[in-house]
C-alpha cells in the first residue's frame, strides 16, 4: 500500500461481525475475517457471534500472529425484539458477558438461547460497550431503555444500501441527540468477502428449512454484509461515525491472553501445601508400587519430576486427577491412564497409570511435561464404559455445575451432511437429498464429489448441480464449516471459581450435561486445564470377567494379577486365536500375529503399535519383521541411536523414538523435540515440517551421521503423520491385551460371558463371540425364561466346569424392568406356564412377545408358534388381587399350528437375539452353494496358493482404512469359519453395489497363503442376499 | 362338478344326448348344477395399481353393462353379483372374457375370480388367481393356499398371526374360533366368516355419479345465431330444473353444435361460482355464441355438464351493491364472467405479490378473485425503497451521456441507490443499484445501473 492510498483510507474498526460460529448465519471462518480485516487495514475487529464466544479463540490465535486488535463481544436479540451487541472493555466486562451468555443458553434447549430484559437487568453489563442495533423501524422506547441502564452505550448505524439509508441515519441521529448518545458506524458483517453471498443465502435457507428459491425476502436483499473497504465506507458514512468506531475499539482493552486459569484448591488438606501434599501421596504410592524398596534410579526420576511439577505449579492438576482415580477405585470402577502420562513416575505412584517404568523402555518425561512448552499436562484416563457416567456425576457433584463442565466438540460439515443440506436448499425432497448424500461413502473425500455423482447417475452438468458443488466444497473445505456444538467424549474443564466467568456454559443434548463453548484445541490454545475421562469397553468386560471368575473359583483376580508372561497365553496369541482380545482381535492385527509371533510383554507393545497407518506408511513393518526373523542384519549408526532403537531392532516404531533420535542424533532440546511431534501430527493438514527437516539434516550431519540415515529418519517422520502411536500409550494398552488374552485362554466361558454383558464394544458381534467360545469347548445354553438372568451368566455343569447361559439382555425389545421382575418372580417360585409367568411378573404384551420371539418359552410352551399363541391369549395384566387366583384361561384346546422349520427357527434366532445356537444359515444353503462349485472357508484353507476359487459367506465386516489406497477388506463367514477377502480399488469401483450392499456375498478370486495367513483376492463379487430371505444380518462397517 | 371354463369348441360334439332346456342352448356352461340354483355368484375384480377413487367409480359405472349389482371395494377392487347375468354372457367364461377385455381396452390391468361370496371372489383376485369356484363345498379348499396378506388385515394382526406360524388363509380358518377372536379380534373373525359364509352377503350397491346431458335434434338445419339461442333456451331451462332439484350448480358447461359433416363446434362456458339460473347461463351463452364462427349449418345441439357442484343460495340484497353496506362482491363475479366471456379467459387476471427481492420476481399474474387463492400476500417483507405500479416486462436499456442515463433528455437521479443482489440459484442472478429518476418532462421513473460491467443503465418501471 502506498502512502497516498493509506492517507485516503479512513481509520475504521468493525464492531459488529459474525463468524460461522453463529451457526447457519455467518458465512466466514474467524481466521478469514481476521485476515481480511488486516488486509483492509482495519484498526480492530470485534467478533460478536450471536450469544456465543465459540469462535473467539480461533480468531484470537489468528490475530495474535499479526498486529490486529481483536475485541471479544457478542450479539443478542432479547425476546422483546431488542437487538444489541456487547463488547468486553476489560476482564470484568468479559466475565459479565460470559455470565449473560450462560444464562441465555442455560434457559433454552441445546443450540438456542432465550433472554429477556429482566435477564439483562439481573446480569447487567457495566464493563461492556453496548451497541444498540435498531431495526428498519427505529424504536425510541428501546433506545431509552438502554440509555437508562448502560453507561457505555452507542447507537450503531448500519448503512446497507437498502434504499433508505439517509432516512435511517436521520432517525437514529435525532434519537442520539435527544438521549445524548453518540453514534458509531458498524457493518452487520456476515462474511469476509462479498463472494460468500451465495453461501450466506444457502446457510439462511438451511436455517429456515426451506429451499433457497422459497426463502424470498427472508434472505438479505444484497451482499453488503461483508468487510467493506474503508474507502467505500467513507462514501457512505459521515467521518465522525467512522472515527467513533476507532475510539470505541481503543477503549476495549480486554484480550483473551488475560485469562488466568486457576486450579481447584480444595484437595489440599489443612497444614499442607500442594507441593508437600503431592510429595506425601507420591511417596506413599512409591512404597505401594515398589514394596521391596524404591530403586535408586526411580527415586532420582521421581525427584526430577516433582521438582519440575513444583516449578510449573502443576500440583493441583495431579491432585485433581488423583482424587478422581482414587474415588473410582473406591467404587471398584476399573480405570487406567493412557497416553503420555504413562511417561510419568508420579502418575504411576499415584495409581493414575499402570506401566511399571522398570518394564518400559527409557520413559520420556518431557513428552508429558516440558518447561519450554509451558503447556498444561494432558492426562487421559479410561474408565469402564458403562460406569463412566458415575465418574462424571462424581465430578459434577464434587465441584458443582458452576465449576465443572465438558469441553465442546465443534461438529463440522462432512461431505454427506453438506450434500444432504444443500440438496434441500436446491429444492430436493428429503428423500432425494438423502440419495444425493448417499453418493458419498464415509471414506470418500470431498475431491471425489463430482466423480461420485457422475457415477451415481446424477447429471453433473445440470445447472443446479453446477451451483451446488462449489458450495459443498466450501462447506467441507479445511478446516470444515461448523454446524453446531456437541459435547466432547469426556474432556472435563474444572475451575477454581465460577467457570462461567471464564467461558460461557451451555446445555448439551443429554439432560444434566453442560458444555463450555470451547473445544479442546481452544482450551489448549488458552492453556486451560482439561481432564479426559474416557470410556473403554474392555475395562467393563475385564471387570466383569474377573468378577465372574472370582465368584466361580473363589480367586481374587483383578487388573495385573494374572500370571505374567505365561507361554501358553502367547501360544494362543501367536496362533491368532484372539477373537475378543483387546486390540489384537482386529483382522489386520490377526494377520500380523503369526508373522510377528509375540512372546513377551514388550512384543505386545510393538504389536499394538505396529499395525497402524503410521508405521505401515513409513515402511517400518517389513524391516522390523525381517530383522526379527534374522533375515536382515541389525545395524546402528552410533551408540546413542542404538540406545534409543535397540528394543525395536533399529526400526523406529514409536513417536518417542523419533523424538529421542532428534535429541541424541540431531541435538534437539526435549522441548524442540516435542514441537517436532506436534508438527508431525499436523503436517498433512497444514505442512510446516520443512524447518525441522533442515535442522534435523544439519544436526545429524554435524554429529557425523550419513545423509542417507538422516533422510530415512525424516521420511519415517512423514509417514508417521497423524498416526504415530506413542510407546507410552501402547504400553498401557498392552497390559490390557495380556490380561484379556489370559482370561480368554484360561477362562473362556467367563470371558465370553463378560464380553456379551459389555456389548456394544469391540470388533465382533455376539454371534461371533459365541461361535468362538463354542469352538473352544464352552457349552452355551439358550435364553430361557426359566433359567436366564438379565445378564448372561455361568452355570455349574456336572463336571464342575462352567457353562455359559445366555442372558435376557440379548433379547431384542425386552425391557430391563420387565426382565428384572421376571427374575424376581422366578426366585420366589418357578413358573408353571406362560400365563402364570405373565401374571406373576406383570409383563406387558411387548415383553411377552419379545420373550416368545427369543424362544425363551421353550420349556413352558414348546415351539415358538405355540409360545406366540399362548402369549397372544394372555389377558392384560390384572389388578393385584386377581393375579394369584387367575391361572390358566379355561380350555380352548390346542390349536392346529404349523411346526416351525429349521430355517424359520434360525431366522427367528437371529432376529431376536442376533445369534443362533442352531446350525449356521449357510449350512442350510450348502447344497445349493455346492451346486455352484462354491467352497467353504475350511476348504479354502486346504486349497493351494494361487488357486482360482469361488466361495460365499455372510458379510461380517467391511473395512476401508484411509491408508490402504482404496482397498476394501471384507470378512465373510460361513458354517466352517471366516474368509478374509481383499477387494482392490478397481474391482470395488466396478462392482460397488455388490460390495456395499450384499449381506450374502459370492466371491470369485485368487487364493493367497502367506506366513500362515489366507486371503482371497476378489475378481468378481455377486450379491446373493436373496438366498437369505428375511434373515437379518448386519455388517459392521469400519473406517 | 365339471369345470365350467369354456364352451365346446366349434365342431366339437356337444356333450348331450340329454334333452337340454332352451336357455342352456344360449349358455350351456352357465347352468349352475349346484344345489342352490338361486344362490348368488360373485365376481371379484382386482385392479392392481389403481389408486384414483374417481377412476374406480368410472369403472364401476361401466360394469353396469354386465350387472346392476356392482359394489366398490376401494381402493382397487369391485365386486359384481353375476348369477343373473351369466346366461346373457355365455356363462362364466364368456363373462370373464368380456369383463377383462373391457378393462384391457381401458388400459387397466385386472384379475377376475368367481366365488359364492363376494369377499372370497375378491381376495382370490387379489392373490392374482383366476378362480371360478361355483359351490360352497369347494370354497375352503380353494382359498386355503392364499397368503394372509390378501385379507388386508392391519399389519400388527398379520404379524402376530405369522409369528404363530399362520401364513395362509387356510391356516387361519383351521384355528379355534373363540381362541382366534380373543387373540386377533372379532373383526378379523367376522372377515373369516364372511369369506365362507353361506348367508347372503350384504353389499352397498354403487350408483353411478349423476351428470346432465341433453341432445336436441333440430327440425331443420340452422345457421342463425339468434335461432340457435332460441333452441338452447328450453334446454337451459331443463338444466336449471335438474340442478335445482339436486341443490347443485355448475362451473363448467359444454355446448356442442353438431353439423352434417365435420367436427362439432364446441363452446365451453366458465363460471366464477357454481350457477344454475337459466337466465344467467343464457346471457353468457349469448355473448359467446355471437363471437362463434360456424363452419356449416347446425343439425343438432348438445348440452353437457359433467361435474355437479353443491351450490349455496345467495341471499338477494335489498340494497344496491356498495350501498348501505351491501357487498359489491356478488356483482363483481358477474362482471368478471362477462369480461371472461367477451375477452377470453386468458385476458382477465388478478395481481399478487410474491416473496422475493428481485422486482421481476416479486409479483405475478393470478387468477382473478374470487378464483384466486388468498395467501401469498401474508408474511412478505415490503421493501424499504419505493416500487412503481407499472413494471416493464423487460428492463429497457437507456443510452448514457456524460455518465448519466438519458430518456427524452438526461435523467435526474432523485434518490440514494437501493442495492439488490439476489437470484444466483436460478440462473437469474442480478446485481443492480436502483434509483428513482425524473426525466425532463417530469415523469418519475425507476431505473437501475448494473453492478457488473459494462455498468449499463436500464429503465425498469414508471411511477404513476
Amino acid at each position: 500500500m502506498n502512502a497516498a492510498a493509506a492517507a485516503a483510507r479512513p481509520a475504521y474498526a468493525e464492531l459488529h461481525c459474525l463468524s460461522n460460529f453463529t451457526f447457519l448465519r455467518g458465512a466466514s471462518h474467524p481466521h478469514e475475517l481476521v485476515h481480511q480485516a488486516l488486509a483492509l487495514g482495519y484498526s480492530a475487529l470485534a467478533l460478536t457471534d450471536e450469544c456465543s464466544v465459540a469462535g473467539v479463540v480461533r480468531a484470537h490465535v489468528a490475530a495474535k500472529e499479526r498486529p490486529l486488535q481483536l475485541i471479544v463481544g457478542s450479539e443478542f436479540r432479547l425476546d422483546c425484539g431488542l437487538r444489541f451487541a456487547a463488547l468486553a472493555i476489560n476482564r470484568q466486562g468479559y466475565a459479565q458477558l460470559c455470565r449473560l451468555i450462560t444464562r441465555g443458553r442455560r434457559q433454552a434447549q441445546k443450540g438456542q438461547y432465550r433472554l429477556s430484559r429482566a435477564d439483562l437487568e439481573a446480569l447487567p453489563l457495566p464493563q461492556c460497550f453496548i451497541l444498540w442495533l435498531p431495526g428498519a423501524e427505529v424504536r425510541a422506547e428501546e433506545a431509552g431503555w438502554l440509555a437508562a441502564r448502560c453507561p457505555h452505550l452507542r447507537f450503531a448505524v448500519e448503512l446497507l444500501r437498502n434504499g433508505d439509508d439517509a432516512a435511517h441515519l436521520r432517525r437514529i441521529r435525532r434519537l442520539g441527540e435527544q438521549l445524548r448518545v453518540r453514534l458509531v458506524a458498524s457493518g452487520d458483517v456476515h462474511m469476509h468477502v462479498r463472494q460468500r453471498r451465495p453461501l450466506q443465502d444457502a446457510l439462511t435457507a438451511i436455517r429456515l428449512g426451506v429451499p433457497v428459491a422459497e426463502a424470498g425476502t427472508r434472505l438479505y436483499p444484497n451482499g453488503e454484509r461483508y468487510l467493506r473497504e474503508p474507502e467505500r465506507l467513507a462514501r457512505l458514512y459521515p467521518p465522525g461515525l467512522l472515527q467513533e468506531s476507532v475510539q470505541v475499539a481503543a477503549a476495549c482493552r480486554f484480550s483473551l491472553d488475560e485469562l488466568r486459569y486457576e486450579y481447584p484448591r480444595e484437595l489440599v488438606p489443612e497444614g499442607h501445601t500442594p507441593t508437600s501434599y503431592l510429595r506425601e501421596l507420591t511417596e506413599a504410592g512409591a512404597r505401594w508400587r515398589w514394596s521391596e524398596g524404591v530403586p535408586e534410579s526411580e527415586r532420582r526420576a521421581i525427584e526430577h519430576e516433582l521438582a519440575l511439577i513444583a516449578e510449573l505449579k502443576y500440583e493441583p492438576y495431579f491432585l485433581t486427577v488423583h482424587d478422581i482415580v482414587a474415588w473410582a477405585r473406591s467404587r471398584s470402577i476399573l480405570c487406567q491412564g493412557r497416553g503420555s502420562a504413562a511417561n510419568s513416575r508420579v502418575c504411576y505412584c499415584l495409581g493414575i497409570t499402570s506401566v511399571d517404568p522398570q518394564r518400559g523402555a527409557a520413559l520420556l518425561f518431557e513428552r508429558f511435561i516440558s518447561k519450554e512448552r509451558n503447556e498444561p499436562p494432558d492426562i487421559d484416563i479410561d474408565f469402564e464404559h458403562d460406569r463412566r457416567e458415575e465418574v462424571l456425576q462424581y465430578v459434577y457433584a464434587k465441584y458443582g455445575r458452576e465449576r465443572a463442565a465438558i469441553a465442546a466438540t465443534v461438529i463440522m460439515y462432512r461431505p454427506r451432511s453438506a450434500l444432504r443440506d444443500l440438496g434441500k436448499v436446491f429444492g430436493l425432497s428429503v428423500e432425494d437429498s438423502g440419495k444425493l448424500a448417499k453418493v458419498m461413502q464415509w471414506w470418500d473425500g470431498s475431491a471425489q464429489m463430482t466423480e461420485r455423482m457422475r457415477a451415481a447417475g446424477f447429471d453433473v452438468g445440470a445447472p443446479w448441480l453446477q451451483l451446488l458443488l462449489p458450495l459443498a466444497q466450501e462447506l467441507v473445505a479445511h478446516p470444515g464449516f461448523p454446524r453446531h456444538l456437541s459435547q466432547h467424549v469426556g474432556g472435563f474443564v474444572i475451575a477454581a471459581d465460577r467457570l462461567e466467568d471464564l467461558v460461557p456454559v451451555e446445555n448439551a443434548a443429554m439432560p444434566e450435561r453442560t458444555v463450555v463453548q470451547w473445544d479442546k484445541d481452544d482450551l489448549n490454545d488458552l492453556g486451560l486445564l482439561k481432564v479426559d475421562l474416557l470410556a473403554l469397553g474392555m475395562l467393563s468386560a475385564l471387570r466383569r470377567a474377573f468378577e465372574l471368575v472370582n465368584a466361580y473359583r473363589g480367586t481374587k483376580h483383578t487388573l495385573g494379577t494374572p500370571q505374567a508372561e505365561d507361554p501358553k497365553v502367547y501360544d494362543m496369541i501367536c496362533a491368532a486365536d484372539t477373537v475378543g482380545v483387546f486390540q489384537i482381535e482386529s483382522r489386520a492385527q490377526m494377520a500380523m500375529l503369526p508373522r510377528l509371533k509375540p512372546r513377551c510383554y514388550y512384543d505386545l507393545v510393538i504389536e499394538v503399535a505396529i499395525v497402524r497407518p503410521g508405521p505401515i506408511q513409513g515402511d517400518m513393518v517389513h524391516p522390523y519383521l525381517r530383522r526379527r526373523a534374522s533375515q536382515e542384519k541389525v545395524e546402528y549408526p552410533s551408540a546413542e541411536v542404538r540406545e534409543v532403537l535397540h528394543r525395536t531392532l533399529g526400526v523406529p516404531i514409536f513417536q518417542e523414538q523419533v523424538m529421542q533420535i532428534a535429541i541424541v542424533a540431531a541435538g534437539f532440546t526435549p522441548g524442540e523435540a516435542d514441537a517436532l511431534r506436534r508438527a508431525m501430527a499436523a503436517w498433512k493438514r497444514s505442512g510446516g515440517l520443512e524447518p525441522f527437516r533442515e535442522r534435523l539434516l544439519v544436526g545429524m550431519h554435524q554429529r557425523g551421521y550419513s545423509p542417507d540415515f538422516a533422510e530415512r529418519i525424516y521420511k519415517q517422520m512423514l509417514g508417521f503423520g497423524d498416526y504415530g502411536f506413542p510407546q507410552s500409550h501402547a504400553m498401557s494398552f498392552a497390559l490390557l491385551v495380556y490380561d484379556s488374552a489370559w482370561l480368554k485362554h484360561y477362562e473362556p466361558a467367563a470371558f465370553c460371558c463378560a464380553l456379551l454383558n459389555s456389548q456394544p464394544m469391540g470388533f465382533y458381534a455376539p454371534a461371533q463371540l459365541v461361535r468362538d467360545a463354542r469352538a473352544h469347548g464352552v457349552e452355551v445354553r439358550p435364553v430361557d425364561a426359566c433359567a436366564s438372568g438379565w445378564e448372561s451368566s455361568l452355570e455349574r455343569r456336572e463336571d464342575g466346569e462352567p457353562a455359559l447361559r445366555l442372558g435376557l439382555r440379548l433379547v431384542k425389545s425386552l425391557s430391563e424392568a420387565g426382565a428384572q421382575r421376571l427374575v424376581a418372580a422366578r426366585e420366589r417360585q418357578g413358573f408353571a406356564s406362560v400365563q402364570d409367568l405373565s401374571a406373576r411378573a406383570g409383563l406387558d404384551r411387548g415383553d411377552l412377545e419379545a420373550l416368545a420371539a427369543a424362544g425363551a418359552f421353550a420349556a413352558l410352551s414348546g415351539n415358538r408358534h405355540l409360545a406366540f399363541w399362548e402369549v397372544a391369549g394372555t389377558e392384560r395384566a390384572l389388578p393385584l388381587d386377581f393375579r394369584e387366583t387367575r391361572g390358566v384361561v379355561a380350555g380352548e384346546g390346542q390349536p392346529l399350528l404349523p411346526l416351525p422349520t429349521e430355517g424359520q427357527g434360525i431366522v427367528a434366532d437371529y432376529a431376536s437375539i442376533g445369534l443362533t445356537l442352531g446350525r449356521h444359515p449357510l449350512a442350510l444353503l450348502r447344497a445349493r452353494l455346492k451346486a455352484g462349485a462354491l467352497l467353504t472357508a475350511q476348504e479354502l484353507k486346504n486349497t493351494g496358493h494361487g488357486a482360482r476359487v469361488r466361495t460365499a459367506g455372510i458379510v461380517l465386516m467391511r473395512q476401508r482404512p484411509g491408508t490402504a489406497g482404496g482397498v476394501t477388506f471384507l470378512t465373510l463367514e460361513d458354517e466352517s469359519g471366516q474368509v478374509n477377502v481383499i477387494v482392490w480399488e478397481r474391482v470395488g469401483r466396478e462392482q460397488r453395489p455388490a460390495l456395499l450392499e450384499a449381506r450374502l456375498l459370492e466371491v470369485h478370486g485368487e487364493l493367497q497363503h502367506q506366513e500362515g495367513v489366507c486371503h482371497l483376492i476378489a475378481h468378481r463379487l455377486i450379491d446373493r442376499s436373496a438366498l437369505l430371505g428375511d434373515l437379518l444380518t448386519r455388517s459392521r462397517d469400519f473406517h | 362338478m365339471k369345470p365350467l371354463q369354456s364352451r365346446p369348441a366349434p365342431g366339437e360334439a356337444l356333450p348331450a344326448p340329454l334333452p337340454l332346456p332352451p336357455r342352456a342352448l344360449l349358455a350351456p356352461a352357465a347352468v349352475p348344477a349346484a344345489a342352490h340354483p338361486s344362490a348368488e355368484l360373485w365376481a371379484g375384480l382386482h385392479l392392481p395399481g389403481l389408486a384414483d377413487a374417481r377412476r374406480l367409480e368410472e369403472l364401476a359405472t361401466q360394469m353396469h353393462a354386465f350387472t346392476p349389482r356392482v359394489s366398490l371395494e376401494p381402493p382397487d377392487g369391485l365386486t359384481l353379483e353375476v348369477r343373473g347375468s351369466l346366461h346373457l354372457f355365455e356363462g362364466v367364461a364368456g363373462l370373464r372374457t368380456r369383463v377383462l377385455a373391457h378393462c384391457e381396452a381401458q388400459g387397466q390391468p385386472a384379475v377376475l375370480s368367481f366365488a359364492p361370496t363376494p369377499l372370497a371372489a375378491l381376495v382370490a383376485a387379489r392373490a392374482g388367481k383366476s378362480l371360478a369356484v361355483l359351490s360352497h363345498a369347494q370354497l375352503t379348499g380353494q382359498l386355503s393356499a392364499l397368503p394372509l396378506s390378501v385379507l388386508r388385515w392391519p399389519q400388527p394382526v398379520v404379524e402376530r398371526l405369522q409369528r404363530t406360524g399362520v401364513r395362509t388363509v387356510g391356516a387361519a380358518l383351521r384355528l379355534p374360533r373363540a381362541g382366534f377372536a380373543r387373540r386377533f379380534g372379532a373383526a378379523q373373525l367376522a372377515t373369516l366368516d364372511a369369506l365362507t359364509s353361506s348367508t347372503r352377503a350384504v353389499r352397498r350397491l354403487f350408483r353411478p355419479r349423476e351428470r346432465f346431458r341433453r341432445r336436441h335434434e333440430l327440425t331443420c338445419e340452422i345457421s342463425s345465431h339468434e335461432w340457435l339461442m332460441n333452441a338452447f333456451v328450453p334446454m337451459l331451462g331443463e338444466l336449471e330444473q335438474f340442478l335445482r332439484a339436486r341443490g347443485s350448480g355448475v362451473m363448467q358447461l359444454e355446448c356442442r353444435l353438431l353439423h352434417r359433416q365435420g367436427q362439432a363446434t364446441r363452446c365451453q362456458l366458465e363460471l366464477a361460482a357454481p350457477a344454475c339460473a337459466a337466465a344467467q347461463l343464457a346471457a353468457l351463452l349469448r355473448v359467446r355464441l355471437e363471437a362463434l364462427p360456424l363452419p356449416e349449418p347446425v343439425r343438432a345441439l348438445e348440452l353437457r355438464a359433467a361435474t355437479l357442484l353443491p351450490r349455496t343460495e345467495r341471499a338477494r340484497s335489498l340494497w344496491q351493491p356498495g350501498e348501505h353496506g351491501g357487498s359489491a362482491g356478488a356483482e363483481a363475479h358477474e362482471l368478471i364472467e362477462r369480461l371472461h366471456a367477451r375477452l377470453g379467459s386468458g385476458a382477465v387476471h388478478g395481481l399478487a405479490l410474491l416473496d422475493g427481492h428481485r422486482p421481476e420476481c416479486a409479483w405475478t399474474l393470478s387468477a382473478p378473485p374470487p378464483l384466486a387463492r388468498h395467501g401469498p400476500l401474508c408474511g412478505i417483507t415490503v421493501p424499504a425503497g419505493p416500487r412503481p405500479l407499472w413494471l416493464l416486462k423487460q428492463p429497457q436499456p437507456l443510452p448514457v451521456r456524460d455518465g448519466l442515463p438519458q430518456r427524452r433528455g438526461p435523467l435526474n437521479l432523485l434518490s440514494e441507490p437501493e442495492r439488490i443482489e439476489s437470484g444466483w440459484w436460478d440462473g437469474g442472478d442480478v446485481a443492480r443499484d436502483y434509483y428513482t429518476a425524473c426525466d425532463p418532462h417530469g415523469v418519475r421513473l425507476w431505473v437501475f445501473r448494473e453492478r457488473g460491467r459494462p455498468h449499463g443503465w436500464f429503465l425498469h418501471g414508471i411511477f404513476g
